[in-house]
């Protein structure tokens, strides 16, 4: 990428995450509205709600269809049973009438059929009656007429029989039985009307009712089309809300990526200016120092020089003078001591900065690394300080790994050296090497019975020139600030714990296969 | 018979170049030294007033060359000189802060002849130098055809 396409791409970064809280705002609210609006849930729960109510109207309805149909059916039944009776009254009167004109025999058996039938057809009606007052009090005053009637007729059966033609003769004259029949014509006439207006008005509810039991089933039916129709409708506006919202996440995405894209440029831009930085600096510094260092050299020389003319000059003699010009000369000395102390020191800091700014862009190079050999290979190199403080070394089987050898050789030479450094004064050192496997990685733990570090100072002992506890040891503050840079190169972390006069554990965790892309993100 | 050597030293730093001068002297080396403190007068020197060097064919020149220069690298210089065909046989000194190895590398793949990292250190800086000086006395510097 040129230059002035990165200056785009990154202003284009910049531009869209401008653009990003806004476009997620967008994207919220749409699904905001979505759920604020009328949901398909609820169309659902309408439709529901809707079916019940017809289904329990439908029910209701048809229930009072059938009362209706029952009721209107009774009546018709009271009607009947009405009928019966004035057909049984009218056959016994005919019967009775042959009877007494002819004598026959057969008059008097459809007499005797018929008679004895009426009043419990009056039974049946009140029966049937049972509910209605007004009817039950015409059918009293019905079935009292019709007890006299029979009882009449049945009298003047009851003389013929028994041969008295005449008396039977003069019942039926004397139009009691006339009386009888036309005074029993208006309750019977009232009794059926009423059953009768009884009759259609309930057939008349009757149709209503199944009007209404149409219409509920009609309206409920245009109900339901209209909510398929408002569902259809919400369930298209759902979707082309969502496809809406996932186009506009794709979009929150995409600048989101291309945000990371930036930052992640930057910071790769940031690093390698801080290293060039460390590189530039520590070599410009150095430069000067070089001219401290050879003229103080010359001073040294010059001030031998000038003694010499010293001395020349005002000849050798007195002991005073002498001892004056020592202690000048002394004194020169310590000046000149501390300088190119000073100058070695920062000279020693300098290369510190160089190397770690070295390492920082030094190319790795994966290969696999038996760590166990490695490891051996560090102590036996360390056998001769080993030796002189009696240290025992343990080293675990441990598991190999894929990364760039160097490095970490110098990781584990610098924890050993550490270790070896930082031990108590006559106490044997113990120092041990292991390792666990882990989703991360591997975790090679050095840990030893050395003087351990303060807990405020446990992150600052991988500052570089930082250091901690006695500094009765040489070294200038490096050793764990390159180790850390190095296993972070590596895609890994080191943590310590420590307990101050019992000993420290370093835990190095090291991806088992180290590639570019894993040490590039550990980095950022 | 051949002509003295002329040391063409290229330095910015004049205290290096002066601590140079001083040990150059004290190992014996007495050839004539031509200071410059910036690439583009040593150029226009090495190059002659023309720019194609022909003005110090057959002058036995060695070149002590410094890589961090105001206006240009060194690398620049050194590439010009090995590319000239009157220059290219001069023997060319690269000293330098410069440690990394990879500088190191470039600069002897450009045809440089000896490199001298210039410690802090002065007595190591003093020796390189001396030796550099009983180097130069015994140099056959070739002439120019």
């Amino acid at each position: 990428m040129d230059e002035a396409s990165a200056t785009e791409s990154a202003t284009d970064g910049r531009r869209s995450a401008r653009r990003l809280p806004r476009a997620l705002a967008n994207a919220r609210r749409r699904v905001d509205r979505l759920r604020l609006g009328l949901g398909l849930p609820w169309l659902f729960a309408l439709g529901i709600v809707v079916l019940v109510v017809i289904g329990l109207a439908s029910a209701l309805l048809v229930a009072r269809t059938r009362d209706s149909a029952e009721a209107a059916n009774h009546s018709l039944e009271v009607e009947n049973a009405i009928s019966t009776m004035q057909l049984l009254l009218r056959r016994s009167e005919s019967g009775q009438r042959g009877y007494l004109l002819t004598g026959d025999e057969r008059y008097r058996s459809i007499f005797d059929r018929s008679v004895d039938e009426v009043l419990p057809a009056t039974d049946r009606i009140r029966i049937l009656l049972a509910d209605n007052d007004n009817q039950q009090r015409l059918l009293d005053q019905i079935a009292d007429l019709l007890k006299q009637k029979v009882d009449e007729m049945k009298q003047t059966v009851a003389h013929y029989d028994a041969g008295r033609v005449a008396d039977a003769m003069a019942l039926v004259r004397s139009d009691r039985g006339q009386a009888l029949n036309e005074a029993l014509g208006p309750p019977l006439a009232t009794m059926k009307t009423t059953e009768q207006q009884l009759t259609r008005s309930r057939t008349e509810t009757l149709r209503g009712t199944s009007l209404q039991l149409l219409v509920i089933n009609l309206a409920g039916l245009a109900t339901i089309v209209l909510l398929a129709v408002a569902a259809t409708i919400e369930t298209r506006r759902t979707q082309q809300a969502l496809r809406a919202a996932s186009e506009q996440l794709a979009g929150v995405n995409e600048a989101l990526e291309a945000k990371v894209a930036e930052r992640t440029a930057d910071l790769v831009e940031a690093n390698d200016e801080i290293q060039r930085f460390a590189y530039i600096v520590s070599h410009d510094l150095r430069a000067p120092l070089v001219n401290i260092m050879g003229f103080t050299s010359e001073l040294e020389a010059l001030r031998g020089d000038i003694a010499e003319r010293l001395d020349a000059a005002r000849g050798n003699d007195d002991p005073q003078e002498a001892a004056r010009d020592e202690q000048l000369a002394r004194d020169v000395d310590e000046a000149l001591g501390f300088i190119k102390a000073s100058i070695g020191r920062m000279d020693r800091l300098i290369n510190a900065i160089l190397k770690i700014s070295r390492e920082g862009r030094r190319d790795f190079h994966p290969e696999p690394i038996d760590m166990s050999a490695l490891v051996g290979a560090i102590v036996a190199s360390l056998e001769h300080q080993l030796q002189e403080t009696g240290t025992k070394v343990r080293i675990d089987r441990l598991p190999p790994l894929t990364s760039d050898r160097l490095a970490v050789e110098q990781i584990f030479t610098n924890l050993m050296d550490n270790a070896i450094k930082y031990l108590r004064p006559g106490v044997p050192g113990e120092i041990a090497v292991t390792c666990v496997g882990s989703a991360a990685g591997n975790v090679y733990s050095v840990s030893d019975n050395g003087r351990g570090i303060a807990e405020r100072d446990l992150e600052r002992v991988f500052e570089l020139f930082r250091r901690a506890g006695t500094q009765d040891r040489p070294g200038e503050g490096i050793g764990l600030a390159h180790v850390r840079t190095l296993v972070r190169r590596l895609g890994g972390s080191i943590s310590i714990e420590s307990v101050p006069d019992h000993g420290s554990v370093f835990r190095v965790t090291l991806p088992k296969r180290w590639t570019d892309v894993s040490a590039r993100e550990q980095r950022l | 018979m051949t002509k003295p050597v002329t040391i063409v030293m290229v330095e910015d730093d004049e205290g290096h170049a002066r601590l140079i001068e001083k040990n150059i002297r004290r190992a014996g080396v007495n050839n004539p030294i031509l200071p410059f403190t910036d690439g583009t007068s040593a150029l226009r020197f090495l190059l002659g007033e023309d720019g194609s060097g022909l003005a110090n064919s057959g002058n036995a020149l060695l070149v002590l060359l410094d890589l961090n220069l105001p206006d240009m690298t060194g690398v620049e210089i050194l590439k010009t000189i090995k590319s000239n065909q009157h220059l290219k046989l001069s023997p060319v000194v690269v000293l330098t802060t410069t440690d990394d190895k990879t500088e190191i590398k470039r600069c002897y793949d450009l045809g440089c002849n000896v490199y001298v990292t210039k410690p802090v250190n002065y007595e190591n800086f003093a020796a390189a130098i001396r030796q550099l000086g009983l180097f130069f006395s015994v140099i056959q510097v070739p002439e120019m055809p």
